[in-house]
């Protein structure tokens, strides 16, 4: 049965159901244990499941990981905790140099099924270091999925989904989505596509491509501009590595403009890729450039309320971005 | 008169080993294969019969061999770039070793990573990687889930002095003190983490310090005397089996050849060498078998002309294993 919940009770709820599920899921990380997490994602999963499989961590990235790869060789599904996307730097070594090169390096002799979840993202007053995206440090690497949910929907779904999975998952949460963001969710579990973005809104005069909590943003500026005549497709990511081509391509076929919208700084954001894909394959559908509407190129993201403004991509960014782009 | 004469005897002869001969006898053999492979990779390298690098571990086998020779077969190896002839240790074929060489498609990753980053999953030896540390923290991570799992069996990782400077091993040799994992960490210090002198790495005398700091068991011992290693490993091995948390093992020893083979080591005082090769593990355990009459020319012969032949053998198979076709550089990124 269905019922409405938010974007951080369908994280706990996967949490439980796959913990409840599979006794070779564990968690660690920091605070995530006796305290719930700082958001309360992992909220009762130490009350129910015990020290042995909710491990509360030292503090250090670099373990936290290596410890999942570790014990992933060993039939563990571990989903070890990045409370800060900010703080992921001490173990971007385990999670790109080994977790992501594991199974290529051992000619799959390795696979190394682990769930990062990571919390991201801006617009929360949290300033230098607890607010920045850097999904794009690692949709570079091939080998580990990248994935950034927009929905409540998606965010039980697509954990439950890369749980399950045999590869390495990076899960980006945006902390502005926890208690912002909800839908229907079914009590039970399920799973969604880690290989399929989805078309949030159809339209017709233009394609926008994007994803987490800039996903809510688009669709609030696309619902605004239809009334002004212009009908945007609303293409949600989902997945940043590996794309979903596909879809991308057969969108902006239809539509023949693009707008990419994130809130990413805007060199070599994902936009780039989103970009240089279409020039190659969707070149001659297109009636005008391909437009970014992004974060800017400072260090993300300035605390002091007008700075952040300043930084966050807001709907009326992404409704001048759309005029732009359907005058063109 | 009679008397006299065993006292003579007596005095003459060394004092019984502790171990059997079955077990001196395996050590030997061990440190010898690893040598010859290990110098026989080198020389193939040199011919360019393979491309990419190679890490000598010659002079250093009493802590390769010892640190890992009491392993089960359930046991776990996390060796570093330097440790290819662990993987022989462990019981690796020789076949796959020099395939591995070769990057040729009978090595265990098909050609994918390079001459030293061999692993061997049927053997419980993790693939490295050249990040330094990197092998610990994995290897810790193992122990964590075999410790959870309730099973006994224990994982020994490799690395050299330089490797202890880095943040990683520190945040392993923590995790493995809180959770009292089954780990062995083997510090090979052969004094040069490359060119850098260890003067220039550490103000430590001994590495077995470092344990210090995270509440664990260090010790140091003279890694040319494999029986001094492999006394120290076993200890240290049984002492993770039963529960009772992680050991550091400092191997006092020293890396004969450069960092790797296009490194001729013109860092090193030609004196330093000299000294170090009259403490080569070989010789030295040779003389103590011999003086216990369990080895002699003959035997020595017979061990060197049976592993000839295997590695013969074996650099035979990988030079006739064939590469790996090019879209296969496509396979194995994901499941």
């Amino acid at each position: 049965m269905a019922r409405t919940i938010t974007f951080i009770d369908a994280i706990n709820e996967a949490l439980h159901q796959e913990m409840e599920r599979d006794s070779r899921v564990c968690i660690l990380g920091e605070d995530l244990g006796m305290g719930g997490g700082v958001f309360k994602a992992t909220a009762g999963l130490y009350q129910k499941f015990g020290e042995e499989r909710v491990l509360d961590s030292p503090l250090a990235e670099g373990i936290i990981i290596a410890a999942a790869i570790g014990a992933s060789l060993v039939g563990y599904r571990p989903v070890p905790e990045i409370q800060f996307a900010d703080f992921i730097g001490d173990a971007v070594d385990p999670i790109l140099q080994q977790a992501a090169k594991l199974r290529y390096r051992s000619a799959g002799g390795y696979s190394c099924p682990i769930t990062i979840r990571v919390c991201w993202g801006g617009g929360t007053g949290g300033g230098l270091y607890h607010s920045q995206e850097n999904t794009t440090w690692f949709a570079h690497e091939p080998g580990i999925r990248v994935l950034a949910p927009s929905t409540a929907y998606d965010a039980k779904g697509m954990l439950i989904a890369a749980i399950r999975d045999e590869n390495p998952v990076l899960f980006f949460e945006h902390k502005k989505l926890y208690r912002t963001a909800k839908s229907e969710v079914p009590e039970e579990p399920y799973t969604v596509s880690l290989d399929e973005a989805a078309v949030r809104r159809p339209g017709r005069d233009m394609t926008v491509l994007t994803y987490g909590y800039m996903a809510s943003v688009v669709m609030e500026a696309a619902e605004e501009m239809a009334k002004r005549g212009v009908e945007a497709e609303v293409v949600d990511l989902r997945t940043l590595a590996p794309l979903d081509k596909r879809t991308i391509v057969e969108s902006v076929r239809k539509t023949n403009r693009c707008l990419i919208v994130h809130e990413d700084t805007k060199t070599l954001g994902i936009g780039a890729e989103l970009s240089a894909i279409l020039n190659e394959e969707a070149f001659d559908d297109l009636d005008a450039p391909i437009m970014r509407v992004t974060g800017p190129d400072i260090p993300p993201v300035p605390f002091s309320p007008p700075l952040e403004k300043f930084f966050m991509v807001d709907k009326d960014k992404v409704m001048a971005g759309m005029e732009k782009l359907a005058g063109y | 008169m009679a008397t006299k004469v065993n006292r003579a005897t007596a005095v003459r002869e060394a004092p019984a080993s502790r171990h059997s001969p079955e077990l001196l006898l395996g050590l030997y053999r061990m440190m010898v294969k690893c040598r010859m492979c290990d110098e026989k990779a080198r020389i193939l390298f040199k011919q360019g019969k393979y491309a990419g690098n190679f890490y000598s571990n010659v002079g250093q086998e009493g802590g390769e061999v010892g640190g890992a020779f009491s392993l089960r077969k359930d046991d776990w190896v996390a060796p570093s770039h330097r440790d290819w002839t662990s993987c022989i240790v462990k019981g690796a074929p020789l076949k796959a070793c020099f395939a591995q060489l070769y990057g040729k498609t009978d090595s265990p990753d098909r050609g994918k990573s390079t001459p030293a980053h061999m692993g061997y999953p049927e053997l419980h030896i993790i693939t490295p990687a050249s990040t330094i540390a990197a092998q610990l923290m994995i290897g810790t991570g193992v122990a964590w889930g075999l410790k959870r799992q309730g099973k006994d069996s224990v994982v020994v990782s490799y690395c050299g002095d330089g490797a202890t400077s880095i943040g990683w091993f520190h945040e392993a040799l923590n995790f493995a003190g809180v959770h009292k994992l089954p780990m062995l960490y083997v510090v090979q210090n052969n004094l040069w983490a490359e060119s850098v002198p260890l003067r220039l790495q550490t103000a430590l005398t001994d590495l077995s310090d470092r344990a210090k700091g995270h509440g664990i068991t260090g010790v140091s011992v003279d890694g040319n005397d494999i029986l001094a290693v492999y006394e120290a490993a076993t200890k240290a091995i049984a002492r993770a089996r039963a529960g009772q948390g992680p050991t550091v093992l400092e191997c006092k020893t020293y890396r004969w050849y450069g960092h790797s083979e296009i490194d001729p080591a013109k860092y090193r005082m030609p004196e330093e060498l000299a000294e170090w090769k009259k403490k080569d593990p070989i010789p030295r355990f040779e003389k103590y078998l011999a003086d216990r009459k369990l080895l002699n020319d003959q035997i020595k012969k017979q061990v060197r002309d049976e592993i000839t032949h295997e590695i013969d053998q074996a650099v035979e198979f990988a030079e006739n294993s064939p590469y790996p076709a090019p879209e296969e550089a496509l396979e194995h990124i994901w499941a």
